[in-house]
């Protein structure tokens, strides 16, 4: 439809330089060009949920976003939201509840679960099941996930004043 | 005006709308939601858009002297579901919100992209039916408004003229009472198999709209004065008897016609 055009987007706190047309979508910048392979591509409709990263620090589909339209967004993805306390402490409940399977979903689930631990850093199991519930795992690992996220908000107070 | 790239970011309505006019291949898109997906799967190839997002006059929900309250039609999913104006017989609205997708596709999507798209299985439109709702349209150089039953014309097929986009719904003034927005899909945040949005004022008057059964919402007259009178068992199937009849579903992959 077009030829692509230079576009600045701030991804992870830093200002990088991508070649994109109009229908390419921030996840295919993010992906093939800045070569953050964290988000995803499932389904490429928004259904999946793997493609989630944050847009002025709400969770979003990358695959639905439009990356020449995203340049005065601040997207934060799994790669730079690592650094967070709250990741830290995500990521290490993941890993001691076992809450895997082929880990196709994971990223985008911590992501999900980060930007709900951080509006509301004390859910009940019903709404993690609701601030995941756009989150596929298709290996139906669903019991582990939910699990490591009432584990982590736990963890949260004493890890944040440690 | 660029010719490439062919995304249009206007920072006006009066702005948009002079692209639209001047460049008939030209898509509105708001969220994304729906028009990226549909450009991902290869079903539309527009060759330009026009993004809503950035134009304030599109975005918010705002209570006007007369207490009617209009919902800018770049007001996201998210948004609707947590305003805490949609209260009393409005309530429905947010309640079909809240439900919607999941928490990224409402951080993105808006209203006026949903209702325009008119997927038979979408959740604002019963909704809107069941607050009596107007939609606000715009094209240079007139603006219009609708009632909400003479915005959806025929499958996925909207009043919408060429260069014309929504900008917003007239909600009149919410009566003291509730709503609630009941939707039977397969998972949590699928598209609505069947949906039933139901207005209910502490007067006794309500308002019942079925998605999910026909290229339109199923309401009637008829079935809102039998369940305006009693909320009685044998009063509500016999108004679902009357919405029933004017049901037209098809088969889909959600679920056969005879099942809706």
């Amino acid at each position: 439809m077009t030829q692509p055009v230079s576009v600045m987007l701030k991804v992870n706190g830093k200002a990088l330089t991508a070649n994109a047309a109009t229908p390419d979508t921030l996840l295919t910048v993010l992906r093939d060009q800045f070569l953050l392979t964290g988000a995803k591509r499932g389904c490429n409709q928004g259904v999946c949920g793997a493609c989630t990263v944050l847009a002025d620090g709400r969770p979003v589909r990358s695959c639905l976003s439009l990356a020449l339209d995203c340049d005065d967004r601040r997207i934060d993805t799994i790669e730079g939201l690592t650094g967070q306390p709250i990741m830290q402490t995500l990521q290490r409940a993941f890993i001691a509840g076992g809450a895997f399977q082929c880990g196709f979903c994971t990223p985008a689930m911590l992501v999900a679960s980060f930007a709900l631990l951080q509006s509301n850093p004390n859910p009940s199991e019903l709404e993690i099941r609701r601030a995941l519930a756009g989150n596929y795992c298709r290996c139906t690992g669903y019991k582990k996930i939910v699990e490591a996220v009432l584990d982590a908000a736990t963890r949260l107070p004493a890890e944040e004043s440690a | 005006m660029p010719s490439s790239p062919s995304l249009f970011r206007p920072r006006t309505l009066d702005e948009a709308l002079d692209i639209l006019a001047g460049t008939p291949d030209a898509r509105p898109i708001s969220g994304g939601a729906s028009l990226v997906a549909m450009m991902n799967a290869g079903l539309v190839e527009p060759a330009a858009l026009v993004s809503l997002t950035r134009i304030p006059e599109l975005s918010g929900i705002r209570l006007t002297a007369d207490g009617s309250i209009l919902v800018g039609a770049a007001t996201r999913h998210s948004a609707i579901a947590a305003d805490k104006a949609l209260g009393g017989t409005a309530a429905v609205l947010a309640h079909a919100a809240s439900q919607i997708a999941g928490t990224a596709v409402r951080n993105m999507g808006t209203i006026g992209g949903a209702v325009a798209h008119a997927d038979p299985g979408l959740d604002f439109p019963p909704a809107l039916f069941a607050v009596d709702a107007r939609v606000q349209l715009a094209a240079k150089p007139a603006r219009r408004a609708l009632p909400i039953g003479d915005f959806f014309v025929d499958w996925y097929t909207t009043a919408l003229e060429p260069g014309e986009i929504v900008i917003g719904f007239e909600i009149p003034k919410p009566k003291p009472g509730d709503g609630f927005y009941l939707k039977h899909a397969r998972v949590s945040g699928d598209f609505a198999i069947v949906s039933i949005a139901l207005s209910l004022a502490d007067d006794g008057e309500a308002r019942v709209a079925v998605g999910g059964c026909g290229p339109a919402p199923l309401a009637s007259a008829e079935a809102d004065l039998m369940l305006s009178s009693s909320l009685s068992a044998d009063t509500a199937r016999r108004a679902g008897e009357v919405l029933m009849a004017l049901a037209n579903p098809v088969d889909d992959v959600r679920g056969t016609a005879e099942y809706r």
